[in-house]
C-alpha cells in the first residue's frame, strides 16, 4: 500500500492547478457482460435498451498461471517487476475484511527469512531500489524498481519478499496499527474526497464483496490473526492468479529466473470468489456526518459497460468531454469551477478511478469485474451542495439530450490521440496496460482505443452515450457537517438559489434558472445518515 | 510594523549565470547533455533532449512564490496568480488556450511553492510551436475581467478546503507563524484563510503582481524531449524576444536571529495520530556552500528509513507509526526537522528523548561514516531513477534551477551531496541543531489515533 524505499525529489508544499493527488483506493476489474459484437456492419442504431436491473458477474480473462509479458527496453538503465496477482479485498473473508491488503504490506515490508525488516531497508536504501505493494478490490500488484548495477541482489530481495516471508509478529503488530490508523484516521478523518469515494463504493455495492474498504473495516482489522495472514498468503498469492510484468534492460536469463523462483509460489489456492449480480438500484443517498468546512460529493451507478464492449470507447470520449480528471477542458470543470467557481474542480469517470500519484492518469491493474460510472464534485461550501450536485447533473443530463457539438467532440478526440500516450510513458504503466489487457480480453487496448477514437463521429458518441448514461440510475454519497440538514434537503428539494459575488454572463443565469430546481433522482425513503467515526466499523 | 529588508535579487545575482549559450555535457549527476541560451532580455532557455519520440515537456519557471507576498494581507497571491495565469489574452482570450491545449493533448498544469511557480505542459511535439506562441503570449499579455479574477478565487477557496481536514495544512500554518516572526516564509503557499477569502477585492494587486514578476529575467524555460532545437529556438526568439519587462528590486524582510528555544501546540478537534516535530532554523540553499547537500544527507542519516531512530522507534519499540525529515532546498534560510506521527500520546516523552539523544551524539562527534555513503548511494541511484520520463526530467531540472537560480543546479547540487563527509555533518549539527536555535510543535489530537 505504500512504497517502500524511494527516493527523488520532494517537490514539497507545491500547489497545482487542477488538484495535487488525493490518493484513494479501491477498484478490481470488470468484465465485458455486454456482446462482443464487433460494429462490424454498422448495425441501425440499436436505441437505449431497457436499463437492466442488475449487473452480472461476467469473468474476467484467466490468463495461464505465471504468464509472463515482456516490454524490453534495453536503452533503460532500470529493471521494473510488475507482479499481479488476480485477488483483492473481494478474497477478504467475512469478519476479517483488510485482510488481503494487510497481508501484502506484511510480504512488503516486514522482512525475509534471512532479512528482518530493518535489514530489508538496509538492503534496499543503497540502491534506491523500490519495493512496493498495492491492493485494490479484485488485485494486488508487488512492483519493484531497481538500477541494473543491482538486478542481482535486488532480484534475490524481491523473489524472496514473496517466497521467503518472514511474518514476524512484531511487523504484523505494527501494519495492523497502522491500517487501522488509516481507517480510524485516514479515511474518516482527514480526507473528506476519499471518504466520500469510498461511501459511494459502499452504497453502490451495498452487500457485495467490494463494498468495504479495501484497507479494511475496524473490527475486521482488529480480529485478524498472524495466523490468518500466514494462510491467506499461501491461499491468495499463487501461481494461477500471477502474471510478472518485466520491463527494462530485460534478457532471456532473468526471464527464465523470475519465473523458475516464482513456480516455488503454490500452484493453487482458494476457490475463486464469485461476484454477485449488483442490482443497479438508483435514487440512494448516503450523507456521511462529520466536523469539515465544506460538502464533498461523488456520485455514480453500476452499468453492464466495461472495457471490451464496444461502447466503451464513445462513453469514455464523452465522459473525458464532461469531464476529464484534473485537466481544465470538461464541462464540468468549466461550468461549475470556471464560471460559477463553486470549488477546486469537477469531473467524470467510465470506469473506476483511481489517481496514480504524481500523475492525472488512472491506475492500472485495478480492474473489476463489475464497473461503475461516477461523476465527482471537489468540495464546495455546504450552502452550495445541493446546487453544486444540481449543476452536474444538469450538465449531464445536457449531454444525453443534446449530445456533444461537432467541434468539442473534435477537440475531445484530438485531446485524447494525444493524452492517451501520455499514460503509457512508463515501463511500470505500460506493463500495467499490457497486463490489464490480459484479463479484460482488450489487446493493446491504448492503440484500439485510438484506432476507436479515429472512426468515431458525434453521431455515433452521442448514440453510445443515449444507450449508456443513465442520469436518473445515479446514487450519492455526501461528507458534510449538518448532515441531518442536508439530508432534509435531499428529501424535500427545496430550490437551491446561488448568489455571486461577480457579475455573470445572461446565459449561465439561464442555466442556473433551470438548476437551482432540477429534480435530484433521490428518493426519500432512501436517505440515510451515518456519522464518520462508525463508518467501516465493521 | 517595524522591518528590516534584504535585497531579494542579491540572491539571483550571487550565483553565476550563464554565458549567452552554452552547452554543457552529460555528468554522472544530469546524465544528459544540456543546451542553455540567455535571450537578451534576460530569458533563460534551457534544452535537453531525450528520448521521449513524438514527446515534449515544456516547462516555464518563475522565481516568484509565497515567498515574494511582502505585503499584509496578500498571503497565497502567488499561488492565486499561477490560477490566473489561464485565464487568456487579448490574442487567446479564456478558453482559446483550452483549444490549443485539447487539439493536441497535452497535459497542461501548474504548481506554486514557496519559492517559485512552474508551468509544466507535456504532450506532442507536433504541438510545440503553437505552444510556444501561447505560452509565450500570456506571459507578456496577460489579461482578465475582474468578474474572471473574482470567480477563481473561489476555486482557491475550494483548493484550502480540499486540504483542510488534513492536519498538515495546519501544521504548516503554525510551524511557519511560530518560526518566521518576520520572513515571509512565516505564511504558507495558499495563504491564510481569512486572505484568501479577501482575494476577490485585489484585483488592482494583481495586476501589479504580474508587471512586478511575471518578467523575462526571472523567468527560465526549459524543454525536454524530441524536438528540434533551431526550430524551437527561432520559435522562442520571435515569440518570447519582445518581451521586455524588467524586475524591481523588490525586498523581502529578513528574519531576525532565534535567540531561545520556541514551542507551539496545536489541540486538533478530530482524530488523528499525535504528532511531535524538531524544526531548527538553517541557512539558505546556494550553490556556493555545502548547507543543502548536508541537509540533504542529515535527514536521511538522523530519521531516514535506516537511520538507529527508525529502527527504534518505529520498528522495534513502535513508539511512532512514521518518523521523516523534514527538508527542501529553499532561497533564503528555512528549516531543517525531525517529525514523528507518534503512535499514541503517551510516547511523546520517549520520543522527544530520543530524537534528543541521537543529535547530541552526532554533536558531540560520533558519526557512522557507512551510513553516509549508504545516503549518498540512495540520492545517486535515487536521481537516476526519478528521470523516466521527459516531464519527470524536466520538473527536476525546474524545480532546482528554479531554486538556485541556475540551470545546471541540478547536478552541481547532488555533485555536492555526493561530496558530504561525515565530518560536515557534525559541524552542521554543532551549529545549527541547537536547543536555542529549535523550535518544538506538539499536536494532540481530541481522539488519539487507535483510541477511537
Amino acid at each position: 500500500m505504500r512504497p517502500l524505499v524511494s527516493r527523488s525529489l520532494a517537490l514539497c508544499a507545491a500547489l497545482c492547478l487542477g488538484g495535487c493527488a488525493t490518493t484513494s483506493q479501491t477498484a478490481p476489474a470488470p468484465e465485458a457482460p455486454p456482446p462482443q459484437a464487433e460494429q462490424a456492419q454498422a448495425p441501425a442504431e440499436p436505441q437505449a435498451p431497457a436499463a437492466p436491473t442488475s449487473v452480472p458477474a461476467a469473468p474476467l480473462e484467466r490468463p495461464e498461471p505465471l504468464r509472463l509479458v515482456v516490454q524490453a527496453n534495453p536503452a533503460s538503465p532500470i529493471v521494473s517487476f510488475r507482479l499481479v496477482f488476480h485477488t483483492g479485498s473481494v478474497d477478504d473473508p467475512k469478519g476479517k475484511e483488510g485482510l488481503t491488503s494487510l497481508t501484502a504490506d506484511l510480504l512488503a515490508e516486514g522482512g525475509t527469512q534471512s532479512l528482518t525488516s530493518a535489514q530489508l531497508l538496509e538492503a534496499l536504501f543503497p540502491m534506491a531500489a523500490e519495493l512496493s505493494s498495492s491492493t485494490d478490490k479484485e488485485f494486488t500488484v508487488f512492483a519493484g524498481r531497481v538500477h541494473k548495477d543491482h538486478l542481482p541482489r535486488f532480484l534475490d530481495i524481491f523473489t524472496d519478499v514473496l517466497l521467503e516471508p518472514r511474518f514476524s509478529p512484531q511487523e504484523f503488530e505494527r501494519l495492523r496499527a497502522r491500517a487501522l490508523s488509516d481507517v480510524r484516521n485516514g479515511l474518516r478523518s482527514e480526507n473528506d474526497e476519499l471518504l466520500g469515494k469510498v461511501a459511494l463504493d459502499a452504497l453502490l455495492y451495498q452487500g457485495h464483496p467490494y463494498a468495504h474498504f479495501v484497507g479494511g473495516t475496524e473490527k475486521g482489522l482488529e480480529s485478524i490473526t498472524l495466523e490468518d495472514v500466514k494462510a491467506h498468503a499461501a491461499r491468495v498469492f499463487t501461481q494461477d492468479r500471477l502474471v510478472i510484468g518485466l520491463a527494462g534492460p530485460v534478457d532471456e536469463a532473468l526471464q527464465k529466473t523470475v519465473v523458475s523462483r516464482l513456480s516455488e509460489l503454490p500452484a493453487s489456492g482458494a476457490p475463486r470468489v464469485e461476484l454477485p449480480p449488483v442490482p443497479t438500484t438508483g435514487g440512494r443517498a448516503l450523507v456521511v456526518q462529520k466536523p469539515t468546512l465544506s460538502t464533498a460529493v461523488s456520485m455514480g451507478y453500476v452499468t453492464p459497460l466495461r472495457r471490451g464492449d464496444p461502447d466503451f470507447f464513445p462513453v469514455s470520449l464523452a465522459l473525458s468531454y464532461l469531464g476529464e480528471h484534473r485537466q481544465s477542458s470538461g464541462v464540468l470543470f468549466n461550468e461549475l469551477r470556471e464560471k460559477r467557481g463553486l470549488n477546486y474542480g469537477d469531473y467524470a469517470y467510465a470506469e473506476h478511478f483511481i489517481e496514480q500519484p504524481g500523475t492525472t492518469y488512472n491506475r492500472t491493474n485495478i480492474a473489476r469485474t463489475q464497473q461503475h460510472i461516477s461523476v465527482w464534485i471537489r468540495p464546495v461550501v455546504p450552502a452550495n451542495g445541493v446546487f453544486a450536485t444540481r449543476g452536474a447533473l444538469y450538465f449531464l443530463d445536457r449531454l444525453v439530450k443534446q449530445g456533444i457539438p461537432q467541434e468539442k467532440f473534435e477537440l475531445s478526440r484530438g485531446f485524447l490521440l494525444g493524452y492517451t500516450r501520455l499514460w503509457e510513458q512508463t515501463d511500470q504503466r505500460r506493463l500495467g496496460y499490457a497486463i490489464d489487457s490480459l484479463f479484460y480480453g482488450t489487446p493493446g487496448f491504448l492503440e484500439e482505443y485510438r484506432a476507436a477514437l479515429a472512426k468515431m463521429t458525434p453521431e455515433s458518441v452521442n448514440a453510445a452515450v443515449r444507450r449508456q448514461l443513465r442520469p436518473e440510475a445515479l446514487n450519492f454519497a455526501f461528507v458534510t457537517q449538518d448532515a441531518q440538514e442536508f439530508a432534509k434537503n435531499l428529501e424535500e428539494q427545496p430550490p437551491s438559489p446561488i448568489t455571486y459575488a461577480s457579475a455573470k454572463a445572461p446565459a449561465l443565469l439561464e442555466d442556473d434558472k433551470a438548476i437551482i430546481t432540477w429534480p435530484l433522482p433521490i428518493r426519500a425513503d432512501a436517505i440515510q445518515v451515518v456519522p464518520a467515526q462508525s463508518f467501516m466499523e465493521k | 510594523m517595524q522591518r528590516r529588508f534584504i535585497p531579494l535579487l542579491l540572491l539571483l545575482l550571487g550565483v553565476a549565470l550563464p554565458a549567452a549559450a552554452a552547452e554543457l555535457a552529460a555528468s554522472p549527476f544530469f546524465p544528459y547533455p544540456m543546451k542553455v541560451d540567455r535571450l537578451p532580455n534576460g530569458l533563460t532557455v534551457v534544452r535537453v533532449p531525450f528520448n521521449s519520440p513524438g514527446l515534449i515537456a515544456y516547462q516555464t519557471v518563475v522565481r516568484v512564490g509565497s515567498r515574494n507576498e511582502v505585503e499584509a494581507g496578500k498571503t497565497g497571491f502567488a499561488h492565486f496568480f499561477e490560477h490566473m495565469m489561464f485565464k487568456g489574452t487579448k490574442n487567446f482570450p479564456e478558453g482559446e488556450r483550452e483549444k490549443v491545449i485539447s487539439t493536441y493533448g497535452f497535459d497542461d498544469n501548474a504548481f506554486t511553492s514557496d519559492d517559485l511557480t512552474v508551468y509544466h505542459s507535456y504532450g506532442p511535439t507536433a504541438g510545440l510551436e503553437k505552444l510556444v506562441e501561447i505560452e509565450a503570449d500570456r506571459f507578456r499579455n496577460l489579461e482578465y475581467s475582474e468578474p474572471s479574477f473574482q470567480t477563481e478565487a473561489l476555486a482557491v477557496l475550494g483548493e484550502y478546503h480540499k486540504s483542510a481536514a488534513q492536519p498538515y495544512l495546519k501544521i504548516e500554518e503554525e510551524l511557519g507563524r511560530t518560526i518566521f516572526t518576520k520572513h515571509t516564509y512565516g505564511h504558507t503557499t495558499i495563504g491564510h484563510y481569512a486572505d484568501i477569502k479577501a482575494m476577490p477585492q485585489a484585483y488592482q494587486y494583481s495586476r501589479t503582481f504580474f508587471e512586478r514578476w511575471y518578467t523575462p529575467d526571472n523567468v527560465i524555460l526549459v524543454v525536454v524531449g524530441d524536438f528540434n532545437d533551431d526550430t524551437l529556438m527561432q520559435a522562442v526568439r520571435k515569440h518570447y524576444g519582445p518581451w521586455d519587462r524588467k524586475s524591481p528590486t523588490i525586498t523581502v524582510p529578513a528574519e531576525p536571529p532565534q535567540t531561545k528555544e520556541r514551542s507551539v501546540h496545536i489541540d486538533w478537534p478530530q482524530s488523528t495520530q499525535p504528532r511531535h516535530i524538531f524544526a531548527w532554523r538553517t541557512p539558505a540553499s546556494r550553490l556556493d556552500t555545502a548547507n543543502a547537500a548536508i541537509q540533504t544527507v542529515l535527514a536521511d542519516y538522523l530519521v531516514g528509513p535506516t537511520s538507529p531512530l527508525y529502527k527504534e522507534l518505529v520498528l522495534d519499540k513502535q513508539l511512532a507509526q512514521e518518523l521523516y525529515g523534514d527538508f527542501s532546498i529553499h532561497r533564503d534560510p528555512h528549516l531543517f526537522g525531525l517529525v514523528a506521527v507518534l503512535q499514541e500520546e503517551g510516547n511523546r516523552a520517549a520520543v522527544r528523548d530520543a530524537f534528543n539523544a541521537a543529535v547530541r551524539e552526532l554533536a558531540t562527534g560520533k558519526v557512522d561514516a557507512s551510513r553516509v555513503e549508504a545516503i549518498k548511494s540512495n540520492t545517486r541511484y535515487g536521481l537516476l531513477m526519478g528521470m523516466e520520463t521527459a516531464k519527470s526530467v524536466a520538473t527536476q531540472l525546474s524545480y532546482f534551477a528554479g531554486i538556485f537560480g541556475t540551470p545546471d543546479a541540478l547536478a552541481v547540487h547532488y555533485q555536492k551531496v555526493s561530496e558530504v563527509k561525515p565530518g560536515d555533518l557534525i559541524t552542521f549539527a554543532k551549529k545549527y541543531l541547537t536547543a536555542a536555535n529549535r523550535t518544538q510543535l506538539t499536536l494532540t489530537p481530541k481522539k488519539a489515533g487507535g483510541q477511537n
